[in-house]
């Protein structure tokens, strides 16, 4: 990578190169770098670096209602999480939650592109219909789950007693909630990952393709190794996107489930939401929160670490 | 088509200009005291809230009330609790009634009391009942505002078609089992209607443990000093809990969840004959029901005197950072709020309370209550009820976790945990947050 910067300012012929001069062309350089990063740093800065470092600050105090810090806590809230069972009930609804979306939203989306990769009279449609959900948010997606999952009126449980079955509470019974809650999750994301595939797919040389088909080689064989290698890329930035994104799930559950029954949905973020934002509890929440982070980053490292080596750059 | 968007376009900026010029002339006006108004008054509430405020702004006219809609209740907390004391801070603050202790304890607002002597307001004209909830340790701390109890609404066909009087509602636990075991039908494997159903919300179990003279937590409620443990888990508990365990058991119990509006669909679409809800719902539920809607009070135990109920709902607060002209400038506004017109249309527009009695009085209120006769019941109740530490209601600031805990327990309830069980864990959960809140 480095010899491809080249000098931001290249020796003039006629100026007499002292270490003075070099030093101050570097600070010079520095200066300019800077100028450049600035807009990028000073929001960085606002947005993610001070509450980083405020959350990490107040995680070691007790606070008021205000959130002010009023004792110090130490690792008081740390030894607190790791003896709460609903601490560790949430974690585990909250993998269970990610084991159940991410691998599914990719899968699905992976063949939906598939499906409409190949350039035919009007796919247009199909290709809109697929990344539609995109252009919905959250809240609007929860309500119409909310709806089709009403257990008195919802078309779910309508089409279940049209056919003999017997009509369920989807999200009020605790062995089913988590799963309708992933369903609905599913859903949502299936538009953003379905683009980004296909996206991806369209980036592949059809020549390869080509040079395929001449070798006599079957559609799965191609599959195998022309476009999942050569979508490798994609495939692990959609999926490391969509764990990170499972791991911080908010908005569903709170439209649809309040994290209830009885803790069934609690996952970390509405567990964190609720105790810094109900309970007012600001301590116990940044030090969830923290702990959140170090689980994402852990699991991100992991990915890269060793799922990235199977990916295969061009 | 260019000619249409040209016009547009001038249209939007005349509309622009205008705009900016009416800004202008409010600020040109000045002298006006502005008092800046926090509320949580969402859907069909709050034009009524804004029509009300205009009106005000129209007849008062050196003061000009903004309202100003900040989310739920608890939402609207979380903000205000972000700029108590700062010039941020609004002058009025509209609060959820468990918020009360949380509010006192900041330290950032004035008891409305002190209002009421330096003008030496005559608060008797008030609702007796309403204003207890509010006043603590002698003092009226907020002004009522809306005001709201549980009923019992029931589906009167239902009760028709399975052979009970419509207007004999059930009154004791007994009894509503009784009618729920008559009103629930079934269909092969699938229940078509269940006969009851209770909202997952811990509002509920506190007006139904305080009906029957029941007290939340300790040291009368929190109301003779500070509450230190919880004691919902006594015999009054026990009783609302196994009224549920008992009917879900029996497969009379509809388990709503946690949403308002999936019970009332429910409701409406037949699928239970009864239900508890809040009595600032009552016209929106007769209006939407395609069927005879009856309203009747809480159910209590057998051989249980009926106490009463708690107030829900909501209050007014007094910011102590703004100034004394901003304060007074707000006393006017709640004075206003509080006189019996204004409470009349109040009342008849959302089902609320009326804070001041003569309200019913008015005929806009005599009208009403006999096109929907229902709404009077609601009154009744409340004015049956005997003022005791338990129909205050509990002050405690962890209020909002602790009803968290209790609607966790009711959830155990349906997976079968016995009642006593699940109780206990909720009040030693409770307990826990009530000694967390001191620090």
């Amino acid at each position: 990578m480095n010899e491809r910067v080249s000098p931001v300012f290249p020796p003039a012929p006629w100026s007499v190169r002292t270490k003075r001069a070099a030093r101050q062309a570097a600070m010079k350089s520095w200066l300019e770098g800077m100028v450049y990063l600035f807009p990028s740093l000073l929001l960085f800065g606002v947005f993610l670096f001070y509450p980083l470092g405020r959350t990490m600050y107040l995680s070691v105090f007790h606070t008021d209602y205000q959130g002010q810090p009023t004792e110090f806590a130490g690792l008081a809230h740390f030894v607190a999480l790791l003896q709460d069972d609903s601490f560790w009930h949430s974690l585990k609804a909250t993998i269970l939650f990610a084991a159940l979306t991410v691998p599914t939203t990719v899968a699905v989306s992976f063949g939906l592109a598939l499906l409409v990769h190949e350039t035919r009279k009007g796919i247009g449609i199909f290709r809109t219909i697929f990344a539609s959900t995109m252009g919905m948010s959250v809240g609007v997606a929860s309500v119409i789950w909310m709806f089709m999952y009403n257990p008195a009126i919802g078309i779910i449980n309508r089409l279940l007693s049209a056919i003999g079955g017997v009509p369920v509470s989807w999200l009020l019974d605790q062995d089913t909630a988590l799963y309708a809650v992933a369903a609905a999750t599913i859903w949502m994301n299936i538009g953003l990952t379905f683009l980004l595939l296909l996206a991806g797919l369209q980036n592949i040389d059809p020549s390869l393709y080509e040079s395929a088909r001449i070798a006599g080689m079957s559609y799965w064989r191609q599959l195998w190794t022309v476009t999942v290698p050569l979508l490798s890329p994609t495939l692990f930035f959609v999926t490391t996107v969509s764990l990170i994104q499972a791991l911080q799930t908010f908005g569903q559950i709170d439209f649809l489930t309040k994290g209830g029954p009885v803790e069934a949905t609690n996952v970390f973020v509405y567990a964190i939401y609720r105790e810094a934002f109900v309970n007012y509890q600001f301590g116990s929440a940044s030090a969830q929160a923290i702990v959140l982070f170090l689980i994402i980053a852990l699991v991100t490292f992991l990915q890269f670490r060793f799922a990235e080596r199977k990916v295969h750059y061009q | 088509m260019r000619k249409v968007l040209a016009s547009f376009l001038t249209l939007m900026f005349i509309g622009l200009a205008a705009g900016c010029s009416s800004e202008d002339a409010g600020e040109a006006a000045g002298g006006k005291t502005e008092v800046v108004f926090w509320h949580s008054m969402s859907g069909d509430l709050e034009p009524v809230l804004n029509d009300i405020v205009a009106d005000f702004n129209q007849t008062h006219p050196e003061i000009e009330v903004k309202p100003v809609f900040q989310g739920t209740y608890e939402e609207a907390l979380t903000k205000w609790n972000a700029v108590a004391g700062t010039k941020d801070a609004p002058t009025i603050m509209q609060t959820f009634e468990v918020g009360t202790k949380h509010m006192i304890d900041s330290g950032k607002v004035v008891p409305v009391q002190t209002w009421i002597d330096k003008d030496k307001y005559d608060v008797s004209q008030w609702e007796k009942n309403i204003v207890n909830y509010y006043t603590v340790n002698g003092r009226i701390y907020s002004m009522p505002f809306n005001s709201s109890t549980p009923v019992l609404i029931y589906n009167k066909d239902a009760f028709r078609e399975a052979g009970i009087d419509p207007e004999k509602p059930p009154l004791t636990y007994s009894e509503l089992k009784e009618a729920a075991k008559k009103l629930t039908k079934k269909k092969g494997k699938e229940t078509e209607r269940y006969g009851f159903s209770i909202l997952n919300y811990g509002w509920f179990f506190e007006e139904m443990v305080a009906v029957q003279g029941g007290l939340y937590v300790n040291n009368d409620n929190g109301r003779n000093g500070d509450a230190t443990k919880a004691v919902f888990n006594g015999t009054e508990g026990k009783r609302v809990f196994e009224l549920i365990r008992d009917m879900y058991r029996d497969g009379t119990f509809y388990n709503a969840g946690q949403n308002w509006d999936d019970m009332r669909a429910a409701f409406q679409a037949g699928k239970i004959a009864m239900y508890l809800d809040s009595s600032a719902g009552v016209k929106t539920v007769i209006n939407n029901s395609p069927f005879d809607v009856g309203v009747s009070y809480l159910p209590v135990p057998d051989g249980v005197e009926r106490q009463g109920v708690i107030i829900g709902g909501a209050s007014l607060w007094m910011m102590k950072g703004s100034s004394e002209e901003e304060q007074k400038a707000a006393w006017e506004f709640m004075k206003y709020l509080t006189t019996a017109p204004v409470q009349a249309k109040w009342h008849v527009r959302t089902g609320y309370f009326a804070i001041n009695p003569a309200a019913y009085d008015e005929p806009l209120v005599k009208d009403e209550w006999a096109k929907y006769p229902q709404l009077k019941v609601t009154v009744d109740q409340l004015h049956e009820t005997k003022s005791t530490p338990a129909t205050q209601g509990a002050l405690i600031t962890v209020f909002p976790e602790s009803r968290q805990h209790v609607v966790k327990a009711m959830e155990r309830l349906y997976e079968g945990i016995d009642p006593q069980e699940a109780l206990d864990q909720a009040a030693e959960e409770t307990n826990r947050a009530l000694q967390g809140a001191g620090r």
